[in-house]
Parts: structure tokens; C-alpha cells; sequence
């Protein structure tokens, strides 16, 4: 049997090119290269690891601009089947909840027979983790947010997830939705023959609204119910700590103090035994 | 749906960056400290197809177009010139000769090998008495029981000391008076063939540029690239191409080097304020980012010239000559900005400067680069 994929990926500004004006409190997007959300590269992954594993394919999504075409190309690259951008001046500005309201009418309409959707747990320009949750409730599936491990058996899907300090598996019946966190399946790197050949490829689709039968006023009715109304830099809040003692102590009271802190601005878990089910 | 070359070459640049950068960055001074060849990570670059930048994807290549090629081998160099330098010597003068010039069996003998990086390839003209004047190869190749016989001495082989297949040079015919280069497709473990004590070189010391010695080398007649006396015609087309990729990594080296230079001197404070503030370091980046950019131009128009089917050796060598000398000054200026520290091992800005200064001495030194290019424009009827 053939599992049906869908990854929901999105592209968003290089973080350490994008210009910020201060003075408006917004970000030049358009002036920032594209990017791979980090977390939806992760989806992805998992996805072509599901593949590696049984027969599937994989089919991506993404809302943006035509530009947005770029990471559906790179996924193309990294192993995708199918790519599907959605795009349209109309969808500006979506907020999460009309955005997962579009990706649902563009699943519905290209990939009904889906057996998993993979999201991204969340998006390093945004942050809010919430479309895919938020997709999961339009499409009524059961799903799992921040899942750092997948199995597979039959129909029946088992997911491990971080929640707050303890991890928890859950188990539930295809179809579903997972969102995926940065903790495993580190994405693969993309290969040059990839690359180009996703440039030949004929499998990338757009839709615009009208072909998703979404009309001004029904994005109107359903549609962004949140509005950014300022981004403002946080004041970095300096400060000194002294921690006394001998070494072996400092560095103990340090790291117990601080190993998250620095486990997320280095990108990694810095803790010194990992809490894993099976050890 | 309209395709936007550019987004490809983005998509290559992000792709060949962040391998870099998580695989070699975090090795590149070291290797160059210890002159280590780091097979391990070349292991990882075989399958994302690093060996096959340009090989028709029927042999495992990527079929990439000339300036995605540029821009791998500017990413590499950007980080680590001495893989840089395995990546473009192994495709623009080893795999390329080959694509252009060997019969449909030797191509179905050895692309393959060539494209996965499961050989890798080098290129074997300079001797101790022919560098700049090429014609002057003392190698002699010995026609004998269906093959040749070669003997002689190669020297300044980069990949010479980890290559599997190296395309040999030698002088062919049995009048001294008639002799004619000619060009041989060789294995390494060829009977006879043996490679030298590695070089302790200035720069690009990752790379193990050895030397090549045939002693009554044994080489079968099919292993004879192109025909007898076709050696100044493969030699010149391979260089052609092999300047855009020396090109490319001088490119890279010079970016790497000014990025680290624009780090520093945002955050070095002197006067209690960073020196980026100094009008004559903000003088120095403006230079450097200048000349970058227009040394970026004039490697992708030696590549679109040679993607469109006309000669781009004129071209190739404009490129080669203005990013090797970018790479020297901006390497210079980049320890220059540094100060006492850009001349310590501490900071990468010391390496840099050192793998400049070779660009613009291999694959045809300035010099020759610019009686080539003299030669193009004088050549022409009207000007």
C-alpha cells in the first residue's frame, strides 16, 4: 500500500540577512533571500525517512509569493514527488487561521486521499506553531504537535513528543497530522544532481484563490482574525553573575543554571544524559 | 510556469554553503595546519555529486551548467580553497578533458568512476623544465606490444597524492626530430606508476599536490586520449576551462576573506569605538567589496560565453587574471584589518592570504594570462 504524504513547508527570510527598520517596527521582508523554514526542513525529513522505509510519496505545500517556488524546487531536490504552490495576491497578509484555512481547501482539492500531513512545529520568522494544529481542527484529524520520533505500523501511526519536561507517545489511526520539532531527523544535506534536475521538473502545480473557490468575501467571512500591530527589538537586559567556590563547583552551578540557555543559542541539547525511553 | 535560472543558482549556493560550512569549516585550518587530506569528508561530498559537477547524468553527474559549476567551487574556496581546489581540478581539467575528448568506451570506462568521486582525477603537464612553455614536456611515451611505455618525471600534481586516474602528458613518435605531444589516460596502479613525497606548500596545504614519477609505465593503446600529436589541442581546451575554475576559487577565497575582514571590524574597538567607523577601513571594504563583485561578473561571463558554444578562452583568462589578483589584494587587506591578529593562526584571515598567492601562479601564471588575452584582442581584424 502506498502512503500518501503531505509536507507543509514554508519559506521564510534568511534571519541573518533580513534588514529591520526600527524606527517602523517592520521587517523588508522582500528584501531578504528565501529561505527553508529550519522546522518544516525537519517535516520533510521525516517524511523522506517514512519513504525510505515504506512505499510512499510525498507531496509539498506551500502559501507565498511565486518566489516561494524556490524551497518546493529545493524539496523537489531532497526527494519530494509532487510540489503544490499556492499563490496569490488575494491570500497577503493571511493570518495563521486563514492560512491553514487555504492549505486545507488545497489538500482537499489535490491530495483527498492523504495519510499523513507533516508540519513544521513552528517557524523561526513567526514563531506561533499554529497552523498546523490549527489545520488539524479544520481537516478534524488527530494529531501531535513538537513529535521528535515516528513509527509506523499498518494504519496505525506512534509518535513521540517533548512536551514541557517529559515525553509522552501517543498513538493514533491514519489519517493524521503531525507537527515536527528540531530535536531529530536532521535533514539531509541536498545533492547538485537534485538541484538540477528539480529545475526540469514538471511536477510543481500553483493555485490561485478562484481555482481553490475562494471568493473575496468568503476569505472575508473566514478569514486573518489577527492583525501585527507592532514588532518592536527586545532590549537585551545585561547583567552581571558572580558564582563563587571551587571550579568543580561553579561550573556544576553553571551549567545547571544556564545548560538550557546555551543548548538553544548554540542550537543543540548541551545536557549531559539525554532522557530516552529506551536506555 | 516561467523558470528563474537565478533561483537555481541561489538554491546551488545554499546548498554547496551549508555543506561547507557544517563539514569543512570546522576542520579547514586544521587540515591546513597538519596539510591532512580529509577523506572523510570527501566520503560525503561523493554523493551529492562534487565529482560530477558537469557530467551528463547518464554517467551519475549533475549536468550542471557552467556558472552553477562556478558557483560550487566559489562556495568550497570560500571556506576551504584547498578542497576548492580538489573539487575544480577534478572536474575542469580531469573529467572535463575526458568529456571532451575520449571515445564513447573510454567514457563508459571511466565517467562513471569520475562522476561518483569513486577516482579521483588529476592533470599532469608541468615538469621540471616545462611550466609556462608547455610544449617543453620531456615525458616520452614508447609505443610497445599494443600500449606505450612511459617514462619521465611530473611534478606540482594537484591531487597527485590521493589521484586514482591521471591524465599524463608525453612526447610521442620515433623521429627526434618530429616528436608530438600526446595525452594518456593513466590509473594509478598502473605498474610503474609512483607518486612523490607530498609538497610543503605555502597555501592550500589540504590538498596533496605531489609529484608523479613513470617508470617504464606500461599504458594500453585504448587508454591514448583523443589521437597521437592531439596533446597542445587538449592541453589548451582543458586550461581554458580549468582558468574558470581557478577563477571561482579565487573568488572564494577572496569572499571568505573579506566577510571575515567586515566581521572584525565591526566588532575590533579601537579609540572606544569599532574600527569600521575609521573612514580608511570603510576605504579598504568598499575597495575590496567592489572588486569582488566585478571579479564575480567576469566569472559568470567566461561561463555563459562557454555554456553558449562560442571560445571562452579570452575570457576565461580575463576572469582568471582580475580574481586572482582581487584575491591577493583583498586577502592582504583582510589581514591588513586584523592587524597583529590577522597574522596569527588564530584567525583564518593568515590562510586565506596564503592560498591566494598560488591562483596567480597555476593553471597559467598572470603573465601568461595576460599574452593570452593580448594575443586575443590583437588578433582580431578590426579594433
Amino acid at each position: 500500500m502506498m502512503l500518501k504524504l503531505v509536507v507543509c513547508i514554508k519559506q521564510i527570510p534568511k534571519v541573518a540577512e533580513l534588514p529591520w527598520d526600527e524606527k517602523t517596527g517592520t521587517l523588508k521582508r522582500d528584501l531578504a533571500a528565501g529561505m527553508m523554514n529550519p522546522a518544516c526542513k525537519h517535516a520533510l525529513e521525516a517524511a523522506l525517512q517514512i519513504k525510505e522505509q515504506f512505499p510512499a510519496e510525498i507531496t509539498v505545500i506551500t502559501m507565498g509569493p511565486p518566489a516561494a517556488e524556490e524551497v518546493l524546487r529545493e524539496a523537489l531536490a531532497l526527494g519530494a514527488d509532487e510540489a503544490i504552490l499556492i499563490s496569490d495576491r488575494m491570500l497577503a497578509g493571511s493570518d495563521t487561521f486563514a492560512t491553514s484555512l487555504v492549505i486545507k481547501e488545497a489538500i482537499r482539492k489535490q491530495c483527498p486521499e492523504f495519510d499523513l500531513i507533516l508540519c513544521g512545529a513552528y517557524t523561526a520568522d513567526s514563531e506561533t506553531a499554529q497552523v498546523g494544529p490549527q489545520l488539524a481542527e479544520e481537516l478534524d484529524l488527530p494529531a501531535a504537535a513538537y513529535v521528535e520520533k515516528i513509527e509506523i505500523e499498518g494504519r496505525t501511526l506512534r509518535v513521540r513528543r517533548l512536551v514541557d519536561n517529559f515525553r509522552e507517545t501517543l498513538e493514533m489511526e491514519f489519517p493524521a497530522l503531525v507537527t515536527v520539532s528540531m530535536e531529530n531527523h536532521k535533514p539531509r544535506y541536498t545533492s547538485l544532481a537534485g538541484l538540477e534536475k528539480s529545475f526540469h521538473a514538471n511536477d510543481l502545480m500553483v493555485l490561485d484563490a478562484r481555482v481553490l473557490n475562494l471568493t473575496d468575501s468568503s476569505i472575508e467571512a473566514q478569514g486573518s482574525r489577527t492583525k501585527v500591530r507592532k514588532v518592536f527589538l527586545r532590549k537585551a537586559q545585561k547583567g552581571n553573575i558572580l558564582m563563587q567556590g571551587t571550579a568543580s563547583m561553579v561550573v556544576t552551578e553553571f551549567l545547571d543554571q544556564y545548560q538550557r540557555k546555551i543548548g538553544t543559542v548554540i542550537g543543540k541539547s548541551i545536557e549531559a544524559e539525554k532522557f530516552d525511553e529506551e536506555k | 510556469m516561467q523558470l528563474n535560472p537565478c533561483a537555481k543558482h541561489k538554491l546551488i549556493r545554499d546548498a554547496v554553503r551549508n555543506f561547507a560550512e557544517t563539514e569543512l569549516a570546522p576542520i579547514a585550518a586544521e587540515i591546513d595546519r597538519s596539510a591532512t587530506f580529509p577523506r572523510e569528508v570527501i566520503g560525503k561530498m561523493r554523493p551529492l555529486n562534487y565529482f560530477g559537477l558537469q557530467v551528463p547524468r547518464e554517467y551519475g553527474g549533475a549536468a550542471l551548467d557552467s556558472i552553477s559549476a562556478a558557483i560550487v567551487v566559489e562556495e568550497i574556496s570560500r571556506v576551504c580553497a584547498a578542497i576548492g581546489l580538489c573539487v575544480t581540478v577534478h572536474n575542469g581539467v580531469a573529467v572535463y578533458p575526458i568529456l571532451q575528448f575520449a571515445s564513447p568506451e573510454q567514457k563508459k570506462q571511466y565517467l562513471s568512476k569520475l562522476a561518483s568521486g569513486e577516482f579521483i582525477g588529476a592533470f599532469s603537464l608541468t615538469e621540471a623544465n616545462a611550466g609556462s612553455d608547455s610544449a617543453s614536456v620531456e615525458t616520452t611515451a614508447v609505443q610497445r606490444n599494443g600500449g606505450y611505455c612511459l617514462n619521465g618525471t611530473k611534478i606540482f600534481v594537484t591531487n597527485g597524492g590521493v589521484c586514482d586516474l591521471a591524465l599524463i602528458f608525453a612526447l610521442t613518435g620515433s623521429d627526434p626530430g618530429k616528436l608530438q605531444s600526446s595525452v594518456f589516460i593513466v590509473e594509478s596502479n598502473s605498474v610503474g606508476f609512483l607518486r612523490g613525497e607530498l609538497e610543503d606548500l605555502c597555501g592550500m596545504r589540504a590538498n596533496p599536490v605531489s609529484s608523479l614519477f613513470l617508470e617504464d609505465c606500461f599504458v594500453p593503446e585504448k587508454n591514448l586520449l583523443g589521437k597521437i600529436g592531439d596533446g597542445m589541442k587538449i592541453g589548451l581546451a582543458t586550461l581554458d576551462n580549468g582558468r574558470i575554475g581557478v577563477a571561482a576559487q579565487a573568488l572564494g577565497i577572496a569572499q571568505g576573506a573579506f566577510e571575515a575582514a567586515v566581521k572584525y571590524a565591526k566588532e575590533r574597538q579601537q579609540f572606544k569605538k569599532p574600527i569600521a567607523s575609521l573612514q580608511t577601513v570603510q576605504n579598504y571594504i568598499a575597495d575590496m567589496a567592489t572588486k569582488i563583485a566585478a571579479a564575480r561578473l567576469l566569472v559568470y561571463r567566461a561561463c555563459s560565453v562557454k555554456d553558449a558554444g562560442m571560445p571562452f578562452g579570452c575570457e576565461a583568462s580575463m576572469a582568471k587574471l582580475y580574481c586572482s589578483t582581487v584575491a591577493s589584494e583583498v586577502t592582504s587587506l583582510a589581514v591588513q584589518i586584523h592587524g597583529g591578529y590577522g597574522y596569527s593562526k588564530e584567525y583564518d584571515v593568515e590562510r586565506y592570504f596564503r592560498d591566494a598567492k598560488v591562483t596567480e601562479i597555476y593553471e597559467g601564471t598572470s603573465e601568461i594570462q595576460r599574452m593570452v588575452i593580448a594575443r586575443a584582442v590583437l588578433s582580431k581584424l578590426i579594433f
